[in-house]
């Protein structure tokens, strides 16, 4: 063996053992578990957020108005398009690489939940007493975004979810009105159909949109009560009403009431797909208004909302939270909590043209905005049970999903379905 | 004196000549800031990550416990690794041969006398130079199995039947994935191979067709012996190409339907990202390298062979 085997050999073997290591080092994380320490204040801070291209602008006009006042440079940083889905993942890389945000929208439950346990959020209670937020924010909102008994977040919107319809291809399959039971809903998807329309927009890719459909038939088959009791894992899902549920869900895609495929299909070509009358309806919140039909330029009476029926006495609709938290590790944290101090402010809640805002006065103006005032008097007689992919956790989420993705794709029958489900949510809540 | 002198100057050459065959100290002078770099950020980070697939970190507290091999224990009973690891092999069975196979067959077409071959070299090498995500969104919209134009086409066609839910269902799913993934991996292996297929002397060929070697025989036995160290380097970049699959997998399907299509590079992002299970997340990372070393064994082997020839 020549120096030069031996060097050839070894650089070869430190090129192979390169390669590996790299993959391990690129794969993880480092030094996440480090001391965490408040950074200096500075003139300068930085919003995470995942606002579209349709609202970021007003997001960033409001925000550039509050530097201009507070002497701050705020950069806002945005990642539209793929839900809670990719957006957490990104925040929590950033956080752990020491160059988080000062500040980040985020989904309450169990979205938010992770953030606030390992106190990479800062306890906002100071500034709920400094800004009197609890006075002017929606309380249950403000529980939405508690957790273990921290205020971690300010919640600046509370939506609810429904059924949104395309009223050309309603009128196209003689559907004169909104269906006010579950039967009718049914007969009206029949109709469609026949008409050669098909009735529901959802997409399946990442789960969560068509959940959607199915916590909305487990409400209807379960009832308030006791869906909320499944959510919290307090009663088994090992039962006939979630059976049920499931069995309704496979027929909606047998019926062919889903697109064809839906569960390859990505959630974000749902609503403009649903706007540019692709479907007849979707399941979505007022967001839809604001983002979609505005922008499209068609008038608001082209479109038309609705509760989905549930026939339950007390007619619910799912909902979710969102809002804000502050980097507990900034050095801007009273500066954080100013620009969200005027974020929440009712005037800058109207500019931003959030049609479910938490803030009293914040309400959407019925001439601009019509189909989303419609959501603001729904929601006075009309409560809300916790969207699902909030309710759990994300890997129980991931694992409902597949269930989910089982049941539609013939693998697994209702009654498996939901023996899956006690499965995963009790191994949850043991753990 | 004269004597002991010049016996000494021949010996000293010897005595200094040893450690010079590694380089001696100053050669290891010359690796530090090159050491420096790979040991703050292959090194270092490969170890912590090492040492958290030992505990229980969720990834983002500051605190954490130590639990032995229990993530190890339960990556072997884990269900989704064992599909992770089977599509991992399925992956890198069907991208490593069929974009070395058509790679070489578009460089022999090429290679040969065909109009237009820069145009077409840049069709085909078009593809590679795509961003991951401009790519898995134009196929997401070609699969789309309302209004994808697969499907449009097929219906065009007459063959309705065939029109799939591709990403929507398990059946189709992953070999769905792996269609773009060979269509712009095709373009590497070609361009290399026609680059070595143009530094064979012709004079083989001469002589080949001298001895009454048919096209085939021709391919077999001057062809395919020439191309060998071209054979390494496409195979080896291939494989490593293959094995690290995560992008095209994450943008079209995210690991599903269900968990289908989840790859163990996908897993670990999972685990570690989304689930807030960084120590069993690292686990599978550190799985996934001894593997990659184990693989690429045979590969520095023979190189290690080649070189010192």
């Amino acid at each position: 063996m020549t120096g030069n085997a031996f060097t050839r050999r070894g650089f070869l073997g430190l090129s192979a053992s390169a390669a590996a290591a790299f993959g391990l080092a690129a794969c993880t994380g480092t030094g996440g578990a480090s001391t965490q320490n408040s950074a200096p204040a500075t003139k300068d801070m930085r919003m995470f957020t995942y606002e579209g291209d349709e609202t970021i602008g007003l997001l960033k006009t409001q925000v550039k108005n509050w530097d201009a006042t507070a002497d701050m440079t705020t950069t806002v940083d945005s990642l539209p398009g793929s839900g809670a889905a990719q957006y957490p993942d990104k925040l929590r890389t950033e956080l752990l690489g020491g160059k988080g945000p000062d500040l980040w929208r985020i989904w309450g439950g169990q979205i938010g939940s992770p953030f606030a346990t390992a106190k990479q959020a800062a306890d906002l209670a100071p500034y709920y007493e400094k800004f009197g937020w609890g006075d002017r924010i929606n309380e249950n909102a403000v529980a939405g975004m508690t957790f273990d008994g921290v205020k971690s977040g300010v919640p600046f919107l509370v939506a609810a979810v429904g059924a949104w319809t395309n009223q050309e291809l309603f009128a196209k399959a003689k559907i004169d009105n909104p269906p006010t039971s579950y039967a009718e809903l049914e007969e009206a998807n029949d109709r469609l159909l026949a008409a050669g329309i098909t009735p529901l927009g959802t997409g399946g890719k990442y789960g969560w949109h068509i959940m959607r459909l199915f916590e909305y038939l487990l409400e209807s088959t379960a009832g308030p009560e006791l869906h909320d009791k499944l959510l919290v894992g307090a009663e088994s899902w090992d039962r006939p009403e979630v059976v049920e549920a499931f069995t309704r869900f496979k027929k909606w895609q047998d019926k062919k009431w889903i697109p064809e495929g839906a569960l390859g299909l990505d959630p974000s070509d749902i609503e403009p797909a649903f706007v540019q009358g692709k479907t007849a309806y979707t399941i979505a919140g007022t967001w839809v208004e604001a983002a979609f039909i505005v922008p499209s330029k068609k008038p608001a009476s082209d479109f038309s909302t609705f509760l989905l029926p549930t026939d339950q006495s007390v007619v619910r609709h799912s909902g979710f939270v969102e809002g804000y938290m502050i980097n507990a590790n900034s050095g801007n944290k009273d500066k954080a909590a100013e620009l969200i101090d005027f974020i929440v402010k009712p005037e800058t809640q109207k500019a931003l043209q959030n049609t479910s805002s938490t803030v009293t006065g914040a309400e959407p103006e019925k001439s601009k905005l019509p189909l989303s005032a419609e959501w603001a008097e729904i929601n006075k007689t009309s409560p809300f049970y916790t969207i699902q992919d909030q309710a759990f956790p994300k890997k129980q989420a991931d694992q409902y999903f597949t269930v989910q993705s089982d049941i539609l794709q013939g693998k697994i029958t209702p009654a498996e379905s939901a023996k899956q489900m006690q499965e995963i949510i009790s191994a949850w809540v043991q753990k | 004196m004269t004597a002991l002198t010049t016996a000494l100057a021949r010996t000293e050459p010897v005595a200094w000549r040893k450690p010079k065959r590694h380089g001696g100290l100053s050669a290891w002078l010359f690796a530090v800031p090159a050491l420096a770099v790979y040991v703050v950020f292959l090194v270092y980070p490969a170890l912590t990550s090492l040492w958290f697939s030992f505990t229980d970190w969720d990834g983002l507290s500051p605190t954490y416990n130590v639990v032995g091999l229990d993530n190890y224990a339960a990556v072997v009973q884990d269900p989704v690794v064992a599909t992770a690891a089977k599509n991992n092999l399925v992956w890198t069975v069907v991208t490593l041969t069929v974009p070395v196979v058509m790679g070489l067959a578009l460089a022999i077409l090429l290679n040969g006398k065909v109009r237009g071959k820069p145009i077409l070299r840049l069709i085909f090498y078009t593809p590679a130079v795509l961003p991951l995500v401009s790519i898995a969104s134009i196929w997401g919209w070609l699969y789309n199995p309302q209004y994808g134009a697969i499907n449009e086409f097929l219906r065009l066609i007459g063959l309705d039947a065939l029109a799939q839910p591709w990403l929507g269902q398990d059946s189709t799913a992953l070999a769905a994935v792996m269609v773009p993934a060979i269509w712009l991996r095709t373009g590497f292996p070609m361009l290399l191979y026609l680059a070595a297929l143009q530094g064979i002397p012709k004079e083989l060929y001469e002589a080949a067709t001298v001895d009454g070697a048919t096209r085939w025989q021709q391919f077999l036995f001057v062809t395919m012996p020439s191309l060998k160290p071209a054979h390494y380097i496409v195979i080896a970049l291939s494989l490593i190409d293959s094995f690290k699959v995560f992008d095209l997998i994450y943008a079209m399907t995210y690991g599903g339907p269900g968990t289908t299509t989840q790859v163990m590079g996908t897993w670990m992002y999972a685990n570690v990202f989304q689930y807030y299970n960084a120590g069993y997340g690292t686990a599978i990372a550190v799985v996934i390298t001894v593997v990659a070393i184990v693989v690429s064994i045979p590969y520095v082997l023979s190189q290690t062979r080649e070189h010192s020839r």
